[in-house]
């Protein structure tokens, strides 16, 4: 438990302490707010109504706010496993790796930095929420934040898993964005997925930050009170096999997700002679 | 006194270079052990397996009573290690280093700031432990990496190259700090490094040239081992001043290298006042000497180099 305290506070203390890092993770993400929410709402609502009478008012930027946050956490927790190839280059993991404590400890205390680090991010996003005319009920709010955590916990693992292969930082960069756009495009953060072609709806359903997306969006937005057309629009019936999945099943699948993550990361620390 | 390392049968095999060929040592308690070869020899590779880094083909390490393949934690719990290169986190305090070390190594909570106190004053550093690595200078840093390695109080230290890339007034300095630690916490020391006059502290060195260990003593016994004094002498011309000393001197290995003759004795007191009178040739410089741990290094690998050409 110390060590992974150790290295959770270690990665805390370091973002906090990088001024320039601190600034570009929140510019990234309004940048896409005020691109999306400002810029495109027009266009994007017109795109996304044109073949169904909605009937009443929808808000693309009450749609994509939750997916923006999403993307955040994502972006954020992928690239702080960019620490790890750091670590290795500039010595510090042979620290780590030459001490008592366990490698599991090792892969969850990265994940927690980086979960941690990440939820901060979402959750300052959260004080945009008056300034684009949204409205969120406080209370779902407050619920979103643990999923918010474990989303981005599940999602350092992927880039721990690259940045356990991939020993230079530019390198790690480059793959990494080429996996981080596809799996924001295709996650219904920025725009239903619904009605993709077959190929395309399996890496729909197989990228786990499409489940994270509609979580964040169910939480946020109080569905209940929307029309079955403004779901359908919103792209909010998110199906697998046909079934409709539920908020429960999508915890589920993303907790797995992490675990499976963890466990890999863990093998791969074991086998790390730095 | 009791080993608290030992070595069995270590061999490593890297698909088909064998790197450590069955090496077998022990290291006493409270002890400086030397460990020296030249680039290639399997040092970093042994060093590598005793530190639970590498996993050995065959053979068996026991460091403090563990088994070093099988009880993986309780020996890095039980060894500090200063490697080579900088391994601090540069962006952290001195402090912060030192507190999240405590952490990696549980020393229990309520010690922590003690021996974080006490370690920092060994090596002088209590002063700064709240600025930032990056603004230490490169013996801070190494003194700082001494003292982390001392927090859990480990029961060797390891010190890889301890004083590469530092000036040679930082090196004495510093020489200064781990000898003070030897005598105050009796701490087992494992040494390696490329400067032969720092090796000499050592109370005993193993010399390890192609996978295989070929010499194991005190500097002292080496040295007397290789015998005798050397003496360097140049002269106004020195093949004529070979010639004579071939023609009237008995008891001396000669050999040339550059401008300088150099003459190995047995025992320079009795030899040398003879010797001055006996030359014609004008001296121009005389040096006499005791073998160092460097004639002793090239004695040892360059023998093992030839015989391994034939």
């Amino acid at each position: 438990m110390e060590g992974i305290i150790a290295i959770w506070q270690r990665d805390l203390i370091k973002f906090f302490r990088d001024r320039a890092r601190l600034f570009g993770s929140f510019t990234m993400p309004i940048l896409f707010l005020l691109i999306f929410g400002g810029g495109l709402s027009g266009t994007m609502e017109t795109m996304m109504t044109q073949n169904i009478d909605v009937g009443e008012d929808f808000n693309y930027v009450q749609f994509v706010f939750p997916g923006i946050v999403s993307m955040t956490l994502l972006m954020t927790s992928v690239f702080s496993a960019m620490s790890v190839i750091e670590d290795k280059d500039f010595g510090y993991m042979k620290e780590i790796l030459v001490s008592p404590i366990s490698r599991v400890s090792i892969a969850v205390g990265k994940m927690a930095g980086a979960a941690t680090v990440s939820t901060i991010q979402g959750i300052m996003l959260f004080a945009l929420i008056p300034l684009l005319g949204l409205s969120y009920d406080f209370m779902s709010l407050i619920q979103v934040i643990p999923f918010m955590f474990l989303l981005g916990a599940a999602l350092s693992g992927i880039g721990l898993l690259f940045a356990s292969v991939i020993n230079s930082t530019q390198g790690f960069q480059l793959i990494v964005n080429i996996i981080v756009l596809p799996m924001v495009f295709l996650s219904g953060a920025l725009f239903p997925i619904s009605g993709m072609p077959g190929w395309l709806d399996v890496v729909v359903k197989l990228n786990p930050v499409t489940y994270g997306v509609d979580v964040m969006k169910k939480i946020m937005i109080d569905i209940d009170q929307l029309s079955m057309t403004v779901r359908e629009t919103m792209g909010l019936n998110l199906t697998v096999f046909g079934r409709q999945v539920t908020v429960f099943e999508e915890i589920l699948f993303i907790l797995v997700f992490t675990v499976i993550v963890v466990a890999i990361a863990t093998f791969s620390f074991k086998r790390a002679n730095a | 006194m009791n080993s608290v390392i030992q070595v069995t049968d270590l061999v490593k095999t890297y698909k088909n270079v064998n790197a450590v060929k069955g090496i077998n040592f022990d290291v006493k308690e409270g002890e400086i052990f030397g460990f020296l070869g030249p680039n290639g020899a399997g040092k970093s590779t042994t060093i590598n397996m005793i530190c639970t880094m590498l996993p050995p083909t065959s053979g068996s390490v026991v460091i403090n009573g563990y088994d070093v393949h099988k009880q993986k934690d309780e020996v890095r719990g039980s060894i500090g290690i200063i490697f080579q290169e900088n391994t601090l986190d540069e962006k952290l305090t001195a402090n912060e280093n030192l507190r999240l070390h405590c952490r990696f190594y549980n020393v229990p909570k309520e010690k922590r700031h003690s021996r974080i106190q006490e370690v920092l004053q060994i090596v002088d550093l209590i002063d700064v432990q709240n600025k930032r690595v990056e603004e230490f200078s490169g013996g801070m840093k190494r003194r700082l990496e001494i003292a982390r390695g001392l927090l859990h109080y480990p029961k060797v230290l390891f010190l890889d190259e301890p004083t590469v890339g530092l000036d040679p007034n930082t090196r004495a300095h510093l020489w200064k700090y781990i000898l003070k630690l030897k005598e105050q916490e009796g701490i087992t020391m494992f040494l390696t490094t490329h400067y032969l006059d720092e090796a000499e502290v050592s109370d005993r060195i193993a010399i390890m040239d192609q996978g295989e260990i070929i010499a194991i003593d005190s500097p002292t016994v080496l040295k007397d081992e290789l015998g005798g004094d050397l003496i360097e002498l140049s002269t106004e011309d020195n093949d004529q001043a070979i010639e004579e000393i071939q023609e009237k001197v008995t008891g001396a290995d000669v050999t040339v290298s550059g401008d300088t003759i150099h003459l190995k004795v047995e025992s320079s007191d009795a030899f040398i006042s003879n010797f001055i009178k006996t030359l014609d040739i004008p001296i121009t410089k005389l040096n006499i000497r005791k073998p160092t741990l460097n004639d002793v290094f090239l004695a040892f690998t360059g023998r093992n180099i030839q015989t391994s050409e034939e």
